[in-house]
């Protein structure tokens, strides 16, 4: 008999990954002998500063964030995903997953497909890499297919991706060597405060969601501290759900390498946290946790990427406002609406992710925007509100210029207790948002450290 | 040139607002978010917005359309110049980047590395 209750989603690709070795003897033994590489960031070359380091997909891979992908791709899994957006056992993936090195570090380790790497971060052993498979690629022309044209996929796409957009440039700025295998961690991070209390990756995230009842829960993804729009969203978009509204709101903010401007990653966290801690959201049914991920702000891909994890994650659904995860004016603003109303078929789309063999169990709560309407007199959703010449717009970009410029935002469009958490990061970092300072000093620090660990021969 | 304009919002606070109270600028005063705060909004062509961000590459254009990030020495000067001039148009935002343009760099170029906190 049809039932209306929705449940608990399978991790997508049916199984979670997990390649966590936490047998200290095992993980000795698996690094033994194997010659070392340490993962060193990528850099703008034009700037010189960091724009991603794949440890962070290391981490997400091996906790099962992007299951079912188990490791580094393959030439023609990459293939695959650039022509349908699936990995080569079909399941839906929408971003080419690459473990590159330079042509110096290649000829230095001799390694040959068939051979295991020992991973190292900051001098220390992090994880193995079984090397199945050694190719090339053209970076400029892996960036250009990963996100599209205008011209292939006028859909979607606006203007020609550049340097400027962080995820074609991700891809512009690889070596052009890539080694593909499976990867596993042999050195368990110990994340730092205050990353440590929000570090729920996919199997403690189902069990802590199963401790605390919630059968239905709806993402919200974030890379930004709270404003109102954002907690009107989030309110909003919960009373989806099935026979009730949704039992828990997970806030599952992404962190990584940010640019310049963006707000710090412990003023993100502790920011939403704020929402709950003081009440604007019950914290019996908001939580906040992350993802480490270099965002790729691929608006629809990196919503079919969201899907996939916050669906490992536990979630059974997920929200999705007006430019989501977009930067510039490089793809609709509606980009993932369209992807997840009726599919991007100029991307191998061709069908909504949740709609299609091998796609994915979380339900999209697709929504419009939310703006300051006085004479509704309250943060008003775009579907409601006709009081187009009335209505007032805000975004994050103009509330950092106003915190920048000293000015408070008004507590209609801004917490109080979120602008504290802002300030204490601020007294902290001596300086309200990212700059080349703090993104330098986050590379050395990372989010996390790793013990020491003897490996014999390596 | 496609003729679009851009805007870039200068925010009144309550010391602000007092500085412009009884010119011809506090009738471009606009109450925003409940009167919490008051806004002007200048008006300008493609060619001074891209000027902008070629100028200030950390400056952007968000979903309202607005200039945003512009440094804090831009924005100041700019304030300094509407007061000054008594207008609040695309002339004043040329004024600053014809006169002032290395000044506010300068100053942009600390507010990198250095902003005071609350």
């Amino acid at each position: 008999m049809p039932t209306t209750i929705i449940k608990r989603p399978p991790p997508h690709g049916g199984v979670l990954v997990n390649r966590v070795e936490r047998n200290a003897y095992r993980a000795q033994r698996m690094a033994a002998g194997a010659p070392r590489l340490e993962l060193r960031p990528t850099l703008d070359r034009r700037t010189g500063l960091p724009i991603r380091n794949v440890y962070r997909e290391i981490v997400s891979i091996a906790y099962g964030f992007f299951s079912p992908l188990d490791g580094f791709m393959t030439r023609n899994e990459v293939e695959k995903v650039l022509a349908e957006r699936r990995l080569l056992n079909g399941w839906l993936f929408p971003f080419p997953i690459i473990f590159d090195v330079s042509e110096e570090d290649l000829q230095r380790l001799g390694v040959r497909e068939g051979d295991r790497l020992l991973l190292t971060l900051r001098g220390r052993p992090f994880a193995v890499l079984d090397i199945e498979e050694i190719w090339r690629f053209d970076p400029i022309d892996m960036a250009t297919r990963t996100f599209g044209t205008p011209e292939k996929n006028p859909e979607v796409v606006r203007v020609p991706f550049d340097h400027k957009h962080p995820g074609y440039n991700i891809y512009a700025n690889m070596t052009g060597i890539a080694l593909a295998g499976k990867v596993t961690i042999i050195n368990e991070p110990r994340f730092r405060v205050p990353y440590d209390r929000f570090w729920y990756p996919p199997e403690a995230s189902r069990r802590e969601f199963e401790r605390r009842g919630w059968r239905t829960v709806i993402a919200h993804q974030t890379r930004n501290v709270p404003h109102l729009g954002h907690e009107m969203l989030m309110k909003s978009a919960a009373f989806a759900g099935d026979i009730e509204p949704c039992h828990g709101i997970l806030v599952n903010a992404i962190i990584g390498a940010k640019r310049l401007g963006d707000f710090t990653d412990e003023a993100i966290l502790e920011g939403h946290e704020a929402i709950n801690l003081h009440g604007y959201i019950s914290p019996r049914r908001h939580m906040v946790n992350f993802t480490l991920w270099d965002m790729r702000y691929g608006n629809p891909l990196e919503s079919l990427l969201h899907g996939i994890v916050r669906q490992n994650l536990g979630c059974t659904h997920h929200m999705f406002g007006r430019d989501h995860a977009a930067v510039g004016d490089y793809y609709d603003p509606y980009a993932t609406q369209i992807l997840w109303s009726r599919g991007i078929p100029s991307y191998g789309l061709n069908e909504p992710p949740h709609e299609t063999d091998y796609g994915l169990r979380i339900r999209p709560v697709n929504m419009g925007e939310f703006w300051y309407c006085p004479k509704c007199g309250e943060i008003a959703y775009s579907a409601n509100c006709a009081h187009e010449k009335e209505r007032q717009r805000f975004s994050g970009s103009f509330i950092r210029g106003l915190i920048v410029e000293g000015i408070e935002p008004p507590p209609i469009i801004f917490r109080p207790e979120v602008y504290q958490v802002i300030v204490k990061w601020w007294r902290e970092f001596g300086y309200p948002y990212v700059n080349s300072r703090y993104l330098k000093a986050k590379e050395e620090q990372g989010e996390f450290e790793l013990g020491p660990m003897e490996v014999p021969g390596a | 040139m496609s003729g679009r304009t851009y805007k870039i919002g200068v925010v009144l606070d309550a010391r602000r607002y007092e500085r412009v109270r009884g010119t011809p600028l506090e009738q471009r005063a606009v109450p925003i978010f409940g009167g919490a705060l008051k806004m002007v909004e200048i008006e300008v062509s493609e060619e001074t917005a891209r000027r902008l961000l070629q100028e200030f590459p950390r400056s952007r254009i968000d979903a309202r359309g607005f200039i945003e990030e512009l440094p804090v020495a831009f924005k100041r000067r700019l304030f300094e110049l509407m007061v000054e001039l008594g207008r609040a148009d695309e002339g004043a935002v040329r004024a600053v980047l014809e006169r002032h343009l290395d000044e506010v760099k300068e100053q942009a170029a600390k507010e990198e590395e250095y902003i005071p906190p609350p």
